[in-house]
C-alpha cells in the first residue's frame, strides 16, 4: 500500500495532461508504464500529490509519417518488438527491446518514453535512441519543442524535460537500410545492463555507449567508418576510440568505475562485430 | 477538477471483470492492484513477493496482457478484464499448462505459480515448439525459491507437446 495520499488522474489527451500539470506545479508526477514510478511511491521514495497516468492519452502508437518513424512515448517494449515499421526501419530498437529483462510482463508495461525520461545510466533505451539520432518531441504549457543529440540526456537520472512538460513521442528519420549492432553486458540473464553499445553504420555512422558514464557517450568516429567497410583495422581503430572516450566512468552497485572503463572497448567491439556479420550476410 | 480524480481518504468503487464475473468492491485508492485483488476482491492466487516488479508472483492477465499487478495502481484498472490463475480452469479441468505443472511436480509452495503459468502460456501462444533456451528466457522474469527451475522447464516442455497434440485445448 502506498502510504502517502495522492490524487489519481488519467487524462485522455496531451492537452488535458498539460493542463493538470499546470494546475499542480511541483507536486505531480507522470506515469508512463509505471514500472519505475509505482514501486518508487510504494517504497515511499517519491511522494507526489498527483499521479498523472498517460495510459489513456493516446501516446502508445507507432506510425510512419512521410520519411519519419514516430514512436509514441508510451509505446511499450513489446510494441517495439511486434511493430513491422520498427522491424523494417529501426531493427536496433527492436533488438534493444527484446533484451529488456523482467519478463514479458515488464516488456509489455515498461515504455520507451519512461526509460528516456528516467535517464538512468544503467538502462538500455538511452544509448539506443541516441545512436539512432532520435528527436524527442516534448509538449508543455508553451507548446511543442524538440530536443536532439546530447541535449536529450543532460545528466544521470536527469531528463531534458522542464516542469510541466511531457514527452509525447520520439521521431526517427527513415534512412536507407543500414547495418547496426547492439550489445548489452550484464551480470546474469535477468540483470540490468552494466554497459551497452549501439552502433548504426551507413552515411552518418553513430556509435554510442550506454551505462559506462553518467550519460550516453557518443564515440567520435572521425573519418574511420564513414563510407568504409568494417575491416579488422577499422574495428580496431574504432574500439580504441570507444575506450578513450570514457573520461568519467560511471560507478554503482552493478560495477565499479574501473570495470566500466575496462569493458567499454570490448562492448563496442561486440556491437561492431555484430554489424560486420550483417555486412557479410 | 474533473470527475476522474480519486482522493485518498475516501475509499473508491472499483469495478472489474474478474475471472469471468463482473465485480465491484470498495478499495483504498492508494492500493496496488494486487492488494485490491487479494484484500478487497478476495482472490488470493496472485501473491506479493517483492512489490518491486522483480519476482512475478503477482502476475495476472489484465486486458489480455500478462501483468505484474504490483506495478499497477488499483484505480488504473477500472473497467478492466482480469484473469488470475484461479480463473484458468474450465468445468473443473485445469488448463493444459496447469495440468503439466501438476504432472511434472513443477511447484512446491506455489508462490511463484501465477508468474510461471502465465509466462508459460504466453510463450506457448506465440511459439508452440520452444527450445529449452526459449523456455528459460520466457520464465526469466519470475523467481522460484523452491524448485531450482528444472521441473518448471520440464513442465513447459510437456505442456508444449500436449498442446501440439490437441491444439483445440490450448
Ligand atoms: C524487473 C524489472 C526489470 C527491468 N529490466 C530493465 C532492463 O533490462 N533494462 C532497462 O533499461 N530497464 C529495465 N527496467 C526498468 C524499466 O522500469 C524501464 O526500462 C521502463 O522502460 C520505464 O518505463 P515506464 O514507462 O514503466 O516508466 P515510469 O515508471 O512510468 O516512469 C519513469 C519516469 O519517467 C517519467 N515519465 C514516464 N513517461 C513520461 C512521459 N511520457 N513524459 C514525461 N515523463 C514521463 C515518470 O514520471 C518517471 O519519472 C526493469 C524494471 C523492472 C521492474
Ligand atoms: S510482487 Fe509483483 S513482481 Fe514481485
Ligand atoms: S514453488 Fe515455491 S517459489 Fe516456486
Amino acid at each position: 500500500m502506498i502510504t502517502h495520499p495522492f490524487v489519481y488522474r488519467a487524462p485522455t489527451s496531451v492537452a488535458e495532461a498539460i493542463e493538470i500539470l499546470a494546475e499542480t506545479p511541483g507536486i505531480s508526477r507522470v506515469i508512463g508504464g509505471g514500472t519505475w514510478v509505482v514501486p518508487e511511491c510504494n517504497r515511499d521514495e517519491s511522494r507526489p500529490g498527483v499521479l498523472v497516468d498517460l495510459r489513456r492519452a493516446g501516446l502508445g502508437g507507432i506510425d510512419v509519417v512521410g520519411d519519419v518513424v514516430c514512436v509514441g512515448a508510451t509505446a511499450t517494449y513489446s510494441a517495439l518488438m511486434s511493430s513491422p515499421d520498427v522491424a523494417r526501419h529501426l531493427p536496433l530498437l527492436a533488438a534493444m527491446a527484446s533484451g529488456i529483462t523482467g519478463g514479458r510482463q515488464i516488456q509489455s508495461q515498461g515504455t520507451v518514453g519512461g526509460s528516456v525520461v528516467a535517464a538512468r545510466p544503467s538502462s538500455d533505451a538511452p544509448a539506443a535512441v541516441a545512436a539512432l539520432d532520435a528527436t524527442l518531441v516534448i509538449a508543455g504549457p508553451d507548446g511543442e519543442r524538440r530536443v536532439t543529440g546530447t541535449g536529450m540526456f543532460p545528466d544521470a537520472s536527469t531528463s531534458c524535460l522542464r516542469e510541466g512538460e511531457i514527452l509525447t513521442r520520439l521521431e526517427f528519420a527513415v534512412r536507407p537500410a543500414a547495418r547496426w549492432g547492439y550489445y548489452k553486458l550484464k551480470r546474469s540473464a535477468s540483470s540490468w545492463p552494466i554497459a551497452t553499445a549501439a552502433c548504426v553504420l551507413g552515411e552518418q555512422p553513430h556509435l554510442v555507449l550506454g551505462g559506462v558514464s553518467a550519460t550516453p557517450v557518443h564515440v567520435d568516429l572521425g573519418p574511420v567508418l564513414a563510407r568504409r567497410p568494417l575491416t579488422p583495422d577499422t574495428i580496431e581503430e574504432t574500439v580504441r576510440r570507444a575506450a578513450d572516450s570514457v573520461s568519467t566512468p560511471w560507478e554503482d552497485e552493478l560495477a565499479p568505475a574501473t570495470y566500466r572503463a575496462a569493458v567499454a572497448g570490448p562492448v563496442a567491439r561486440r556491437a561492431l562485430e555484430m554489424a560486420a556479420h550483417q555486412e557479410e550476410s | 477538477m474533473s470527475t476522474n480524480e480519486q482522493v485518498h481518504s475516501i475509499s473508491t468503487r472499483l469495478s472489474l471483470n474478474l475471472d469471468g464475473t463482473d465485480r465491484t468492491a470498495d478499495v483504498d485508492p492508494r492500493s496496488l492492484l494486487v492488494e485490491a485483488l487479494r484484500d478487497d476482491f478476495g482472490v488470493t492466487a496472485p501473491k506479493i513477493g517483492c512489490a518491486t516488479g522483480d519476482c512475478g508472483a503477482c502476475t495476472s492477465r489484465v486486458d489480455g496482457q500478462i501483468t505484474k499487478t504490483c506495478l499497477r495502481l488499483a484505480v488504473s484498472a477500472e473497467g478492466s478484464q482480469i484473469v488470475t490463475t484461479q480463473g484458468l480452469a474450465e468445468d473443473g479441468q485445469l488448463d493444459v499448462v496447469q495440468q503439466a505443472f501438476w504432472d511434472e511436480q513443477a511447484f512446491q509452495c506455489g508462490f511463484c505459480l501465477s508468474g510461471m503459468i502465465f509466462a508459460a502460456s504466453e510463450l506457448l501462444a506465440e511459439n508452440p515448439d520452444p527450445s529449452d533456451q526459449d523456455i528459460r528466457w520466457a520464465i526469466s522474469g519470475n523467481l522460484c525459491r523452491c524448485t531450482g527451475y528444472e521441473a518448471i522447464v520440464a513442465a513447459v516442455r510437456t505442456a508444449a507437446v500436449r498442446q501440439r497434440e490437441i491444439p483445440q485445448r490450448g
